[in-house]
């Protein structure tokens, strides 16, 4: 592959991100996601002028319906859902004009010939050069028809790019998983296939890695010499909001440990890659999974906790247990709170152990890192004067508060000498008080540009699999037996005594 | 281009001290007084104060009532976005008795309900008399250390005055909007040379570089498939449409042009001005042979201010194919009724005689004598008026204020594609920005600009040759 030379006149352009132009065919384009969150974030990347001229989307579903109201459709859709308010209506006309509409039938073939005769048509008239992206918006089941049917139509015989895009769960398992690289590999190869994990779009999570990479005092201190160990909370104080039906087939371990809370294990823990770099940051993740020491056979009883909400009150409303959630069975064994004990079995983490939690109905939405460093080795004041000295600990805060805060001892103003916990606060909000990009707006840029380092490859879906699928396993069988927890607490009683047995506990976010 | 965030502050200050005839020791001690009754008062039962904390300091240097106005407005926008120490300067070097006159302006506010209370500080001082030459001993206690300082010189430097050179001294970069000097050809020739020759570390940073972004990006754009790179070695032509007249208002086309020759190599073989604002340049491009041919129109736009760029045209050929990129501003926005004429806009009791710069020092000699004579009979028309006694000193009246900046200026890019076959029309907009949107944007971004320094270089020498 010959590498193009940069574009002149793109040099000292500050937010210049552009794709070449192309078109995104939208599988499933009638669709709760394509509505709330693929043609709200198309229209604000209009906005922000980051789509090129010729750029198109083609909704495919099985609705009938025409361009027009197609284009009505996803103008309702935009003027509800858009970060930004009120909608600029010219903004809007103008993305509308580059929006068509083709009724697909995933099982009929001539329904993707047609649609290919469209993207023909398309291609010279919008001078988009054959390039194509197919965004599979739809149920995980249906890639594999998608995949086959684009193959069919030959859709991705041309010249320019294709690549495809596909939603979270990556599987249900490391056999799933891999089965799914296959189906797509039978039409695309590795790197056109995007991933998306939403999560990594976050700018907060992104900044994980420029806050470790762009400073140069952290990371003589990242390392089992002096950190303790590792907190990492993904709370949230929702039930399952009208995705029983899902979520009572995953659980916690599977919706949010295998892939959220395992890649920004991987942040944290990773060696420094050689640049900001789709390889290079994925190859040093990798790294990290592989590292993680399996849990197997009896250590999934003492290093993991599930657990399952019972009634309870969550921001002062009373809730009704997850069985009693719509479409979850009434005698459902499903986790929605996951709690793991991991290590990272490599030179710089050696023994320094990785608590992960998960859950649902807490008592509070929370995502934070929360990295301990170890006592000093000498109490020079004497026990007295530091009794109210906590470890020094740096939180890394990825929702909602986004900032960073890192604790530390001063002394007490007084005739005395008393030593007590401060913190020093960074908070985003109030240091840049500038409106965030949603995450899909970023990742569906990184698409368009070619730029797949916020998504997932296959070999890290594969490792953290290789991880989860043993412990779900131990789970399935009743092992550890699962703990309920009243709605509105940081989980069960057993998720506390996972620290408790190690003399640690869990940071109150 | 950012959006406007001027809105972002109340209009009137809360002004919680000032002084007349103060030190500038006892502006340290009231702000730091005034920080610290902050704390005390923002931290109540939680015991720790926030941590304060600070991204650079901006200094504003103003010489008329109208740029300290807009310095302060922008500076306290910016302050409630990036925590900075803010300094805005009014430098009266005429008035006697030589004194400093100082005040704090706080703005408060909570972010989101979960963070903690802000307040941001902006110290005002009227410099009169001589120390305003001397803004370097002035200010230095004031600089927050281990962040940037930024000087942003309101109105038109100085070039080549000690003062200049005394004030670059203890800053960073120099912030300033070339779209708003006055006798702008001789300011951006000046520029130039201050861009060259001042020390490595100094940044400098253009407004009006901000403000011609989109259509620099709309032109980066066309040329950024791989299909089309090779285009850009076919340039043959490129036209660029202004409005106003006269060589003043040419600075922002000849930017743009800058960009493009410094970008692509070519080389300014001849350049000649005509009447009615035509100009024509011929350029040999990097290969040495192939000629590119520029021009620049005036067309007149009632909706545009003088000296804006209303269309850009790229055409040529390569490849087998030929090309025309043309990106017009605006096409179908109606025409604006009338001109704005309010607090700090342009006044026009002295007629400018067009908006070319022989015009404009003819306006500008005109309002210099009613200023004289104004200046002349002050004191006794101070104490006719008021009763003070004379010698107390007054602010010079404004008689000529030239505004080249427009409230509303949201614009329409419609880019045509005509790559041998369909033209292509794509809309885009660029959303209304102000000053302190703009001067946010080039402090958020750095203000060493390669590109910006040699397509000004550029620039001038095109002017020049014209």
């Amino acid at each position: 592959m010959t590498t193009l030379a940069p574009n002149p006149l793109a040099e000292g352009l500050r937010d210049y991100r552009v794709a070449e132009p192309c078109l995104m065919v939208i599988f499933g384009a009638t669709g709760d996601l394509s509505g709330r969150k693929l043609l709200p974030a198309l229209y604000n990347l209009a906005k922000q002028r980051l789509l090129p001229a010729g750029f198109a989307v083609i909704g495919a579903a099985i609705d009938d319906l025409t361009d027009d109201s197609f284009r009505k459709r996803a103008a309702e859709k935009i003027t509800e859902f858009s970060r930004t308010q009120p909608i600029d209506k010219q903004v809007l006309d103008s993305f509308l004009s580059s929006c068509f509409y083709s009724r697909v039938d995933f099982g009929r073939l001539d329904d993707f010939k047609a649609l290919q005769r469209r993207l023909g048509e398309l291609d010279t008239s919008r001078h988009v050069a054959g390039n194509r992206i197919f965004y599979c918006a739809t149920p995980p089941p249906t890639y594999e028809t998608i995949v086959e049917q684009v193959k069919g139509a030959a859709m991705v015989a041309r010249e320019g790019f294709h690549r495809i895009v596909i939603e979270k769960p990556f599987g249900s398992d490391l056999k799933s998983a891999r089965e799914l690289t296959q189906v797509l590999q039978r039409v695309f190869q590795e790197d056109q296939v995007y991933r998306i994990d939403h999560y990594l779009g976050k700018e907060t999570v992104q900044n994980i890695v420029a806050f470790r990479f762009a400073n140069s005092i952290f990371e003589p201190v990242w390392n089992a010499n002096l950190v303790d160990h590792v907190q990492i909370t993904v709370a949230e104080e929702i039930g399952v909001e009208g995705r029983g039906a899902y979520y009572d087939k995953a659980g916690a371990l599977r919706d949010i440990v295998q892939n959220h809370a395992l890649q920004l294990l991987a942040l944290v823990a990773m060696e420094p890659p050689l640049a900001f770099e789709a390889n290079t940051m994925r190859d040093e993740k990798v790294k990290v999974l592989r590292a993680i020491r399996p849990i197997v056979g009896d250590e999934v009883e003492r290093s993991t906790v599930r657990g399952q909400y019972t009634k309870g009150w969550v921001l002062g409303e009373q809730v009704p247990p997850y069985r009693e959630e719509k479409n979850v069975a009434p005698g459902s064994l499903t986790e929605t709170f996951a709690a793991l004990r991991l290590f990272v079995d490599n030179w710089r983490w050696a023994n320094v152990p990785f608590y992960i939690r998960a859950g649902k109905r807490m008592p509070k939405r929370v995502t934070e890192i929360r990295i301990e460093f170890k006592r000093p080795p000498h109490l020079t004041f004497g026990r007295e004067a530091t009794k109210e000295l906590d470890p020094n600990a740096l939180t890394l805060r990825i929702q909602p508060e986004e900032g960073i805060s890192l604790k530390f001892g001063a002394k007490v103003p007084s005739a005395g000498l008393r030593i007590r916990s401060v913190t020093m606060d960074f908070q985003y909000m109030t240091t840049f008080l500038v409106e965030t990009p949603e995450a899909y707006e970023r990742l569906l840029l990184d698409c368009m540009i070619g730029d797949p380092t916020l998504f997932t490859r296959a070999d890290e879906v594969e490792a953290a699999w290789k991880l989860i699928d043993p412990i779900e396993a131990a789970w399935r069988d009743g092992h550890p037996s699962l703990a309920m927890y009243p709605a509105g607490t940081w989980g069960p009683p057993a998720a506390v005594k996972l620290l408790q047995q190690d003399g640690r506990e869990w940071h109150r976010p | 281009m950012a959006p406007a965030v001027n809105a972002t502050i109340k209009p009137d200050p809360d002004v919680v001290w000032s002084a007349a005839d103060v030190s500038m020791a006892a502006v340290l001690e009231a702000l730091d007084n005034l920080r610290k009754q902050f704390a005390v008062a923002e931290a109540q039962d939680a015991e720790h104060p926030h941590p304060r904390s600070c991204v650079m300091t901006l200094i504003a240097l103003t010489s008329t009532d109208a740029e300290e106005r807009r310095a302060t407005r922008a500076a306290r926008a910016i302050g409630k976005l990036h925590p900075a120490q803010l300094v805005v300067i009014r430098d009266q070097p005429d008035l006697r008795p030589g004194r400093i006159d100082a005040a704090i302006i706080t703005d408060t506010h909570r972010p989101d309900a979960s963070c903690c209370p802000i307040q941001c500080e902006l110290v005002l001082l009227h410099v009169k008399g001589a120390a305003g030459e001397h803004l370097a001993s002035l200010v230095d206690p004031l600089l927050q250390s281990g962040v940037p300082t930024y000087l942003w010189w309101v109105g038109t430097p100085p070039f080549g005055k000690r003062e200049l050179a005394d004030a670059l001294r203890i800053c960073d970069a120099l912030v300033l909007d070339s779209a708003r000097f006055e006798a702008p050809y001789r300011s951006l020739l000046e520029l130039s040379r201050l861009g060259s020759s001042s020390h490595q570390r100094l940044g400098l940073a253009d407004m009006q570089w901000a403000r011609l972004e989109p259509w620099r990006e709309t032109v980066a754009q066309f040329f950024a498939p791989a299909d089309r790179r090779v285009l850009m070695n076919g340039i043959t032509e490129v036209g660029v449409d202004y409005v106003g007249e006269g060589r003043g208002n040419r600075v922002a086309a000849a930017l743009l042009i800058g960009w493009l020759s410094s970008a692509l190599g070519w080389k300014l073989q001849k350049a000649a001005g005509g009447g009615g604002g035509i100009v024509a340049a011929h350029f040999s491009a990097s290969d040495g042979w192939r000629p590119v041919q520029v021009a620049f129109r005036s067309v007149p736009k009632a909706q545009l201010a003088q000296g804006e760029v209303s269309a850009i045209r790229v055409a040529g050929a390569a490849g087998g194919r030929t090309f025309q990129l043309t990106v017009l501003r605006d096409p179908e926005r109606p025409p604006r009724p009338g001109p704005d004429i309010g607090a700090g806009g342009y006044q026009s009791q002295h007629p400018a005689g067009g908006e070319d710069d022989a015009g404009l020092e003819l306006a500008q000699r005109r309002a210099t004598w009613h200023r004289d004579v104004l200046n002349g009979s002050r004191e006794s028309l101070h104490h006719t008026a008021t009763g003070d006694a004379p010698g107390e000193s007054v602010s010079p009246p404004a008689v000529f204020v030239r505004e080249r900046r427009r409230a509303d200026n949201s614009l329409v890019l419609l880019t045509l594609i005509d790559i041998g076959g369909a033209t292509l029309r794509h809309v885009q907009r660029v959303e209304p920005e102000d000053e302190a949107a703009l001067l946010l944007r080039v402090l958020s971004f750095g203000t060493h600009d390669n590109v910006y320094e040699r397509s000004l270089t550029a620039a001038a020498e095109l002017m020049q040759a014209i």
